[in-house]
């Protein structure tokens, strides 16, 4: 077949132009589209993730971006990875004589949805008098990473003054053991996806899902529907109720300075009765979600926009002002 | 296998080296076996059991057609085996298409009788993609025989292929065998010019598939969704953009099937020449789905006797011939609204003798821009055209009817926002160059880049894939509007 092909381009020089021709405008287009892509900056930067010496996975130190989602750089923002490898935008210094509040989460805390400096801490701060704001987000993080997080920089924590835990119910509670996510780290380290950091047009592309087909035909595709019903039948409330029972066990909760910040609407309501049980505080944003009139999430996405930030913050706020009353 | 998918972007090189390895052989019954083979793969993917019906039409027409000629060779007219043909093709269409729309219709028309039956006949069928497409090629075949325009082929392979030829399988153009059978039949060879010809009308037809119908499709999609709760500056909004969709969807395919055709040596006829410059509603059925207009003036409007009758047949004629092609479009009343409102809008055209004076030309043939009277010619068309998307979009004729009233009554202006929060200025700037990109090329449908320099040449290219980056939107469907036709 190769020879025929070989014979074909030989015996035909118009053959030989068109391809020629062909590939010669593919790599130029694609040069011109790379240059264009990182003139608009239409591609998103990713900091460079680790796992430090107290197991914890964040990200490397001082490094300034910007992250773009969806097309045309529909929501573009900047942030900063501050000392600790926490997007945020001052230093955390724990200390007893100041008044300090840990905010722990997943990518909604992490933030670099937002601007750095605009974030719920920003807005925390602002709204209140002698408080410091130490956002500890990480893309992904669970429940079980961010009691890691907590044990591992015990003497820090000690010194906070409340610490506040964004939790989705049940998908953070979806593992009773924390194990460091070794795997992952490798592959964002691997050679292809350093090339796809590389090669912007290729990100760009990656991200809005224009490779998707690609990726489809190449790897077989899997039933999630299959996967996501087996799921809820293997998994109901009591699976999740005893791996967070299993997850206390490991890593205990000082009650007196914690809360979990979830939406009570989205929240299983035998989660609720659980914690009030153990005497867990709950600060739900749903109520301020629930009264707004404007829209509380991103566009393509579903992280909170600037006034969901903004009621998560005013709900943090009240029930930090609440716990003071005697 | 959608012309915008990936299995497409593997599968039409791998045949067309396949193809012209075999051409420099000089095997041309192998080459045509092979596009067959790759036609009936191309359309299998979707449902390979509907192949059995291109199959049997196919079989039906190649021997209807030998028949007729044979018939016609010994002084008859051969008009019952051109019945045969029509009679086959109509059934395979009533059935798959129209069984349930006329047992539906014949159920509500006897509930207005004061009777009620319940409706246990209709079937669950599934709509065979393109069936209307290739019932219409292989008709015409029958009939260009009968009415001696053409002889019959005796290839049976040849045949097949013009009836399978997969670029224009499932939405057009409808060829007629005097164009399509005879270069099929003819040795074909390698053309540089022809090749990179038909590479460019694959590249503008996916930008219009891709940026202008697919991008603006969710905000069509949700202004049509819920118009029943919005102001009439949205629906204007809607159905405007529906116009510019619905283009963008049917010229965008005719234009990738054209430019494939041209890949393998085969030029098939212009489907769509810049309708949206239409100076009244007969150019406008000039420019839009030729194939399918110039169908029925052959097929249909000429045997009923077309405007060489009196002004009242005429009349009639022009009725007929837009409230079938409504009907062609679907099963349902409100394609047939559709095609009424068209004939309503063309027969004052017909009446003042305007509907052939733009034949021969485009809008400001001899200057760059159109003149005030030209501009406003173009506009009150496109109003025109466009208010009759609204039958053509509706589910139902109820809809159709209340999205009008709204339309006059809720008349307040109100800024549209899609709840995907999608940027409105982005679109609107992309369809105005869009439709000054498009009158700058009004001349020639079939070069999109026509520019001298290569430079200017190779940055339109660029441009326009960036804009298939930029609107590229991985959650619309993308096929194609005209594959339920």
């Amino acid at each position: 077949m190769m020879a025929w092909i070989v014979r074909l381009f030989i015996s035909n020089s118009d053959m030989i132009k068109l391809f020629l021709k062909i590939s010669i405008y593919f790599f130029l287009i694609c040069l011109a589209l790379e240059l264009l892509v990182r003139a608009f900056h239409l591609y998103p930067e990713d900091s460079p993730r680790f796992i430090d010496e107290m197991g914890v996975e964040k990200r490397v130190p001082n490094y300034n971006g910007f992250s773009v989602t969806g097309n045309r750089r529909q929501n573009f923002s900047e942030y900063h990875i501050n000392n600790q490898g926490f997007n945020s935008y001052r230093e955390f210094e724990p200390s007893y004589d100041k008044n300090e509040l840990a905010l722990i989460g997943d990518s909604y805390i992490q933030g670099f949805h937002q601007n750095y400096y605009n974030s719920i801490g920003k807005k925390i701060e602002d709204r209140t008098k002698d408080l410091e704001v130490y956002e500890y987000g990480y893309a992904g993080w669970d429940l079980a990473d961010q009691l890691h997080l907590i044990n591992a920089y015990k003497e820090d924590f000690s010194k906070i003054d409340h610490i506040v835990i964004y939790m989705k119910y049940p998908m953070d509670l979806e593992r009773s053991t924390y194990e460091e996510n070794k795997g992952r780290i490798k592959l964002l380290n691997s050679t292809s996806f350093k090339i796809r950091d590389n090669i912007k047009l290729l990100y760009y592309a990656s991200q809005i899902g224009l490779l998707e087909p690609i990726k489809n035909l190449l790897v077989e595709k899997k039933d999630t529907e299959d996967i996501q019903e087996n799921k809820t039948n293997t998994n109901p409330d009591s699976l999740y109720l005893a791996n967070f029972d299993k997850l206390l066990a490991t890593y205990p909760l000082n009650k007196s300075k914690t809360s979990l910040l979830l939406d009570k609407r989205n929240t299983s309501p035998l989660f609720l009765d659980h914690c009030n049980k153990l005497g867990i505080d709950i600060i739900d944003f749903g109520e301020n979600f629930e009264i707004t009139k404007k829209p509380v999430t991103l566009i393509y996405d579903k992280h909170w926009n600037n006034n969901g930030r903004t009621l998560v913050a005013k709900s943090i706020i009240a029930h930090l002002k609440l716990a003071k009353q005697p | 296998m959608l012309f915008n998918s990936v299995e497409y972007l593997i599968f039409l090189p791998t045949v067309f080296i396949l193809y012209w390895i075999i051409g420099k052989f000089n095997l041309l019954k192998l080459q045509n076996g092979l596009i067959l083979v790759a036609s009936y793969f191309f359309y299998g993917l979707w449902d390979w059991r509907f192949l059995f019906l291109i199959l049997a039409s196919t079989i039906v027409d190649y021997l209807v057609g030998i028949a007729i000629h044979k018939k016609q060779g010994q002084g008859e007219k051969g008009k019952l085996f051109l019945w045969i043909s029509v009679i086959f093709n109509i059934s395979l269409l009533g059935f798959f298409k129209y069984y349930n729309f006329f047992v539906d219709s014949f159920v509500d028309m006897v509930s207005l009788f004061g009777y009620s039956i319940k409706s246990t006949w209709t079937l669950n069928i599934i709509l065979p993609v393109g069936i209307s497409f290739y019932t219409f090629q292989t008709m015409s075949y029958s009939l260009d025989i009968y009415y001696k325009r053409i002889k019959p082929t005796h290839k049976i392979l040849d045949f097949a292929t013009f009836v399978a030829f997969f670029p224009q399988l499932v939405a057009g153009p409808i060829e007629r065998a005097s164009n399509l059978l005879g270069q099929i039949t003819n040795k074909r060879s390698f053309k540089y010019e022809q090749s990179v010809e038909g590479l460019k009308l694959i590249l503008w037809g996916l930008f219009k598939k891709m940026v202008i119908a697919d991008g603006i499709a969710p905000i069509v999609d949700d202004i049509f969704a819920n118009y029943g709760t919005l102001p009439s500056s949205t629906l204007i909004l809607g159905v405007t953009f529906f116009s510019f969709q619905v283009y963008g969807d049917f010229s965008g395919y005719s234009d990738i099937a054209i430019g494939t055709a041209k890949l393998f040596g085969i030029e098939l006829m212009s489907n769509f020449k810049f309708p949206n410059f239409s100076r009244n509603v007969a150019e406008y059925w000039q420019r839009w789905h030729v194939s399918l207009s110039t169908w029925f003036r052959h097929y249909l409007y000429i045997p009923l006797g077309g405007s060489r009758v009196s002004k009242l047949k005429s009349i009639r004629n022009i009725s007929i011939i837009f409230l079938v092609s409504g009907f062609w479009h679907g099963a349902n009343w409100t394609f047939i609204f559709w095609g009424g409102f068209h004939a309503l809008a063309y027969i004052p055209v017909f009446l003042m003798g305007r509907n052939t004076i733009y034949k021969d030309n485009v809008v400001a043939e001899n200057s760059v821009f159109p003149s005030f009277i030209e501009i406003g010619q173009l506009v009150l068309t496109f109003i025109i055209v466009t208010f009759s998307r609204i039958f053509f979009r509706s589910e139902s004729l109820t809809d159709s009817f209340v999205f009008i009233k709204r339309l006059f009554t809720e008349f307040q202006w109100e800024p549209y926002h899609h709840p995907m929060g999608y940027r409105m200025i982005d679109y609107y700037i992309l369809l105005a160059a869009f439709v000054l990109y498009e009158f700058r090329i009004r001349r020639d449908e079939r070069s999109p880049f026509k520019f001298k320099s290569p430079i200017v040449r190779f940055c339109a290219y660029t441009l326009v894939i960036f804009c298939i980056l930029l609107f590229f939107d991985d959650g619309v469907d993308r096929s194609f509007i005209y594959f339920q036709f």
